[in-house]
């Protein structure tokens, strides 16, 4: 399985900051490097915001290679409008990325994000009470932690495709065109919507490469734009850069009252979920988890200060009344189905400790005795999370006792009374000569 | 005589800030034993409502998980005041839940229906004084036992 993080190699020192940041516990320190279980792994980029050494990164594709070919199409995500001070509208972006010999997607987009927001509201409306809150799945690092860790929960995802994608099926269908397109991400997390898409077989997109790097060649360019008259690109969509936009977006195409709510943040995404998950947030329609502070602005990905980007934002004008032409096309967008998952999400929990329940009963007693001998301290030497989680690896066989430095220390401790007391003994010889005095 | 594997958790009543974390260990166990996906769901559904009914009716108990290769069981064991009348507590909607319980979002009179409808047997012993204790039992392979 793939993730949307590369590891460094040459720059890991093996310090054992980042294994902790880890949401689902899917790092481990192994011979002085990181690795990246990457089934476990749900790519919210904690551990890249947790390296000094900046030695974890996203996965991302050669942006001088891909431009070297010639002219690219981009689908970008809507925070990459809201990188910069000079550039602050998409019509004036675009202008400013035509320098760059690069093609934008954002009519497709910006219709893309109503269509998606538009079956959103749909599937919210016919859901059955007890089927309420439904999830949204706009982040992909929500849905992976639901995959595994709230498998409960994934009858509540809605069936929309991220529209980023849909965009881009969008324009595919309108041109016919099957020239390649470039994703442009704000997150390790968005690198999987095309490197490894969940509940459709394989991405409309082609490459992916991140907001920040696109926006710093861009800024070097620095091409001079002219900011006059209106904008010819809607704005809905850029809502959905900043926390609670998409729940604004469901509501606008709604046929009636919803109550919504919207997190950000990793931890404010796992309270939530573990809410959801007790029956506790009754009376909610529709919950919307970004794993990133402030919503995808915060996305480890992004050159701009979220704090930045979310003043921005909000002073945008966005033209929230629906007019009656849009929603006519949207609903016959609505009836093709375009903008629907291809395939169900899977639950995706952890392999269990072993192939039968007899086995793992075993192992699982075993791995309790290793765990009761371990000092529970959770110190992270011994390159794993937590004690828990070395006592697992070794009944797994992905790791020894004496990974842990204190047990390591009590098997020298031993060891060590061992050569004093064999020390202390005298070889047969001496023994003899000895006694003859 | 190996193949059973336990796991017991003390459940304090009125703790609502504790409350669904010996549930919640429940099914992390079951998910490292491989016990397949629909199975946990509707282990973790029993083991939650009955945590709760611990913690909300009965000033708290035990709660335990006893997992054989044929089928899992789940054990709510409590000294509380016991149950009157258990035709009655088993109708959905039925709660003697305070206003107070029903205000943290329970007391919809759905946590014994759901434990019923989860498991493939289910005993309840209730002594009026004394207490209660809730046996449910969900087998892993098919037609082990009649869902009721
Ligand atoms: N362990 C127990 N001790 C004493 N009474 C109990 C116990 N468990 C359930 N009851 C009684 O049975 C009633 C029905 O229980 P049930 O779990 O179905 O609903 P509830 O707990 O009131 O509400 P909900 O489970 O929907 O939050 C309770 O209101 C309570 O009077
Ligand atoms: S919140 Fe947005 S930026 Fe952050 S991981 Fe999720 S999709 Fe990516
Ligand atoms: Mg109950």
């Amino acid at each position: 399985m793939e993730t949307g993080i590369k590891v460094l190699e040459g720059s890991c020192k093996g310090c054992v900051n980042c294994i902790k940041s880890c949401p689902t516990e899917a790092l481990r320190v192994v011979d002085g490097r990181v690795k990246i279980l990457s089934e476990l792994c749900i790519d919210c980029g904690e551990c890249l915001r947790s390296c000094r050494e900046k030695a974890l990164a996203l996965d991302e594709d050669d942006w001088d290679l891909i431009r070297s070919h010639g002219p690219v199409v981009l689908m970008a995500d809507p925070t990459f409008c809201a990188q910069f001070s000079h550039y602050w509208s998409p019509g004036l972006v675009r202008k400013a990325l035509a320098s760059l010999e690069a093609k934008d997607l954002f009519d497709q987009a910006a219709k893309a994000f109503d269509l998606a927001a538009f079956a959103t509201a749909r599937q919210v409306e016919e859901a059955s009470k007890e089927s309420l809150p439904l999830i949204s799945v706009y982040c992909p690092a929500v849905v992976r932690l639901i995959q595994v860790r709230f498998p409960e929960l994934l009858h509540r995802l809605v069936r929309t495709e991220n529209p980023l994608e849909t965009g881009t099926l969008l324009w595919r269908r309108q041109n016919g065109s099957n020239e390649g397109v470039i994703l442009v991400t704000p997150c390790s997390a968005k690198v999987m919507l095309v490197r490894g898409p969940v509940g459709r077989g394989t991405s409309m997109m082609d490459h992916v490469v991140s907001v920040k790097r696109l926006a710093r060649d861009l800024l070097a360019a620095g091409p001079k734009v002219d900011g006059t008259g209106t904008d010819p690109v809607g704005s809905r969509w850029l809502a959905w850069a900043l926390r609670g936009g998409e729940s604004r977006h469901v509501k606008a195409f709604s046929r009636k009252p919803l109550t919504t709510m919207a997190v950000s943040g990793l931890r404010n995404t796992i309270d939530l979920l573990q809410d959801l998950e007790l029956g506790r947030l009754k009376g909610v329609d529709f919950v919307e988890c970004r794993v990133c502070d402030l919503g995808c602005i915060g996305g480890i990905g992004n050159a701009e200060s979220r704090f930045l980007s979310e003043l921005r934002l909000s002073h945008q004008p966005v033209e929230w009344n629906v007019t009656e032409s849009e929603k006519t096309e949207l609903s016959t967008l609505y009836e093709t189905g375009v903008w629907a998952l291809e395939q169900p999400i899977q639950p995706r929990p952890r392999p269990s400790l072993a192939d039968t329940l007899d086995e793992a009963m075993k192992k699982l007693k075993t791995m309790q005795a290793v765990y009761a001998e371990l000092p529970h301290i959770d110190c992270g030497a011994c390159g794993r999370p937590s004690c828990r989680a070395l006592a697992e690896d070794v009944v797994r066989g992905e790791g020894e006792v004496t990974d842990c430095v204190f047990k390591l220390r009590e098997r020298i401790a031993i060891l060590g009374e061992e050569i004093t007391s064999l020390s202390g003994k005298l070889p047969h010889a001496f023994h003899e000569r000895k006694h003859a005095k | 005589m190996d193949s059973r594997y336990e796991v017991e958790f003390k459940v304090r009543g009125d703790d609502f800030l504790a409350a669904g974390e010996a549930s919640n260990q429940i099914k992390e166990t079951l998910i490292m034993l491989g016990v397949p996906s629909p199975i946990s769901r509707r282990a973790s559904v029993i083991t939650y409502e009955a945590e709760m009914n611990l913690v909300i009716h009965s000033g708290g108990g035990i709660l335990r998980a006893i997992i054989t290769p044929e089928k899992l069981t789940i054990e709510a064991k409590d000294q509380g005041p016991g149950i009157p009348d258990l035709d009655l507590a088993m109708r959905e909607g039925f709660s003697t839940a305070s206003d107070k319980v029903r205000e943290m979002g329970f007391g919809a009179g759905m946590g014994l229906p759901n434990i019923k409808r989860n498991s493939d047997c289910l005993q309840i012993d209730s002594l009026i004084g004394k207490g209660t204790i809730l046996t449910a039992t969900v087998f892993f392979h098919q037609g082990e036992g009649n869902r009721g």
